[in-house]
């Protein structure tokens, strides 16, 4: 077989994936399977963009939020036509308002604008961040997710603080969901397989062997960690043109459906954060389950069966979690990108020939 | 706006002091977690949650009967979240406890939502004995606060008993310095974890008293608001040391409270900014002296006689 395809498969076959969900969604899921499938493309940039960072350096952030929702209110801010800013944002201060009111920009701008701003953003948190590993860095980003939630929810001048932003221009469409999901797909395996992910994937097996053969752990993880920003800046302006309305709460810990906060990183743990594959295998995965349960609990599957109590997804979601942490801490997808068909293999029992390489490996 | 009499200060000092103690009670619980087992346990404002809904629910059983509830179901929650959720991880990283713990508040909310927080806003009154208030030459002190103060005073003191005297002190102080080794000279490390997370149960369970007798309103997403801020004085007075995280979380409760009392309310809504930004430096500049995992005490002062010239001074 071919190197190049070999390369290229697992990508390929994502995208084939995606594709194909797609087609089946958008010819027969009717409004309430696209909302759900809608999410999860939403969902599926966000675990990305974790797994361009975390996935590859193996410090684990919770305050990609942030980026999220960096990007939905700036590109929110520049796209609210000029007319409707005068009155959403009466104490702005002149020396933004002069130039966000008359700001009218397009869908693909906007989107532009606000991954620009959350790589910008990302730039100035990186110098802590990426000192940081482990717990601490757990905690230093989830700092960073509660300030920027004190943030959102106090500058009542610029982002209208608790109250809900409106009159967002409705421009994601379902199409332009898959097109971004492909691209950041393309984006998060290249940069797996580039150099700065090689370098990044060292540092994360062994920090001191990887510095001893002159890996900048520092400038790598800076590297992914702005990159990482940038997609989850995109992901939330496509999601302020998604909703066309949100407010902080969207940004933090929530219960109330759509979590921005948990859900991406429960998504990536499950799926397995060291591969692509694993993104989105985690995302379909608990997209799937959380579905499953989220419907029985609206309705019942259209009154099938009586409907389980609210909550119910959520606490499933949370069970789920722990299952996974417990039986196979590196997700289902081990950590490893899909194989080359030819290399596909049942689990063997006992788990011994699976831990031994494979022909192809060795 | 503050006006600067002699009683006021008094006032504020009294109030400070009350808040203070409140965090230090939360702060030292995270501590001890973190110690033995490098676990920041965000499920810990559930345990609080389940508290104020035990409290809402045993409301007219006279107080008695209502703080051994309390302390019973929060204690078995406790160690039931130990035995379900983290003694299977017992081997993982801390930072695979971190997102177990989120799990685990992520779940018992959602069990929260799905049972007693549905229906209309629940709310406990707090006794009248108990926000009657002392007039000391201007000065007004609840009850509520003097009761906090005593609380605190007296499980720091039970805590630094237990810590000091006992041998299961001994084994939690050994498993906090280094966990495989304590379990290589004979600690049963199923042992001190469940009385760590027992320990823990019973702080939160004063914490959720506490708590909702001042506050009222019972919701399942009330634990988190305490929480963020102890586990910022947590951080800053250091986790990995049982008596740092109790002055840290004291520390942060003073601050917050005399800044809300006197800074303007633009510049205070902003002020958990700066708390934040605060927490994310010393992690960065600090992390040996104030965060420390499975190094107690003995371990950093070793270094520090080490590395400092002047031997004999005390770190």
């Amino acid at each position: 077989m071919q190197p190049w395809a070999r390369a290229l498969w697992p990508p390929l076959a994502m995208g084939v994936l995606l594709v194909v969900t797609w087609a089946l969604v958008d010819a027969y899921g009717g409004v309430i399977y696209k909302g759900y499938a809608v999410r999860m493309f939403l969902n599926l940039l966000v675990v990305l963009a974790l797994q361009i960072f975390s996935g590859n350096s193996g410090v684990l952030s919770f305050g990609h939020a942030t980026f999220i929702a960096m990007g939905a209110y700036l590109s929110a801010l520049l796209t609210i036509p000029p007319e409707q800013k005068t009155f959403q944002f009466l104490t702005m201060p002149h020396w933004l308002s002069s130039w966000i009111f008359p700001a009218n920009l397009s869908a693909l701008e906007g989107v532009l604008a606000g991954a620009g701003l959350a790589a910008v953003v990302a730039a100035l948190l990186a110098p802590p961040v990426i000192r940081l590993a482990g717990v601490q860095a757990g905690i230093a980003t989830l700092a960073i997710l509660v300030m920027d939630n004190v943030f959102n929810t106090q500058t009542t001048s610029i982002t209208r603080g608790t109250s809900t932003l409106i009159g967002v221009p409705q421009t994601t469409t379902f199409v332009s969901l898959l097109i971004w999901a492909l691209i950041v797909i393309a984006i998060a395996y290249v940069f797996k397989q580039s150099r700065f992910g090689l370098r990044l994937r060292a540092s994360r097996e062994n920090i001191r062997a990887a510095r001893s053969v002159g890996v900048h752990v520092a400038r790598e993880r800076a590297i992914a960690w702005i990159l990482s920003g940038l997609v989850a800046g995109a992901a939330g302006a496509l999601y302020g043109h998604w909703f066309v309305t949100f407010s902080p709460g969207d940004f933090y810990i929530n219960t109330n459906g759509i979590d921005l906060v948990i859900l991406p990183i429960a998504m990536l743990v499950i799926g397995g954060m060291r591969s692509v594959t694993g993104a989105v295998v985690g995302c379909y995965f608990v997209t799937i389950v959380y579905t499953f349960f989220n419907r029985w609990e609206v309705d019942g599957f259209n009154g099938t069966v009586s409907t389980a109590p609210s909550g119910t997804a959520n606490l499933v979601l949370a069970a789920t979690l722990l299952v996974v942490l417990i039986l196979q801490p590196r997700g289902l997808s081990r950590g490893k990108e899909l194989p080359w068909p030819s290399e596909w293999r049942l689990p063997s029992v006992g788990g011994i020939r699976s831990r031994l390489p494979s022909k192809a490996a060795r | 706006m503050l006006v600067a009499t002699v009683s006021n200060v008094f006032q504020y000092a009294a109030d400070s002091v009350y808040y203070g103690s409140f965090f230090a009670l939360i702060s030292l619980s995270l501590s001890l977690l973190f110690g033995v087992m490098g676990l920041m346990n965000f499920a810990y404002g559930e345990l609080i949650m389940a508290g104020a809904y035990v409290m809402f629910y045993t409301r007219s059983w006279g107080w008695l009967a209502m703080v051994v509830m309390v302390i019973l179901i929060v204690t078995v929650l406790s160690l039931l979240m130990e035995l379900l959720a983290f003694r299977p991880l017992r081997h993982a990283e801390p930072v695979v406890l971190l997102i177990t713990s989120f799990a685990v508040s992520y779940g018992l909310e959602a069990a929260g939502w799905m049972t007693v927080g549905t229906g209309i806003q629940k709310g406990v009154q707090p006794y009248p004995w108990l926000t009657s208030q002392f007039d000391i030459g201007g000065v007004l002190i609840s009850k509520l606060e003097v009761m906090t103060w005593i609380v605190t005073i007296l499980l720091l003191v039970g805590m630094t008993l237990l810590i000091r005297r006992t041998s299961l002190g001994i084994q939690l102080r050994a498993s906090t310095e280094d966990f495989r080794m304590a379990q290589l000279v004979g600690v049963r490390a199923n042992w001190v974890i469940s009385a760590a997370f027992g320990i823990t149960g019973l702080l939160a369970s004063a914490v959720a008293i506490l708590f909702t007798f001042r506050q009222g309103a019972v919701a399942p997403d009330v634990g988190q608001g305490p929480l963020l801020i102890a586990f910022v004085g947590g951080v800053i007075g250091g986790l990995g040391s049982l008596a740092g995280a109790a002055l840290g979380g004291f520390a942060v409760g003073v601050v917050l409270n005399l800044l809300q009392a006197t800074l303007p309310l633009s510049i205070n809504n902003h002020f958990q900014l700066f708390a934040f930004a605060a927490v994310i430096a010393i992690l960065v500049f600090q992390p040996d002296g104030l965060i420390a995992i499975r190094a107690g005490l003995v371990r950093t002062w070793w270094r520090r006689l080490r590395g400092s010239p002047a031997v004999g001074t005390p770190a």
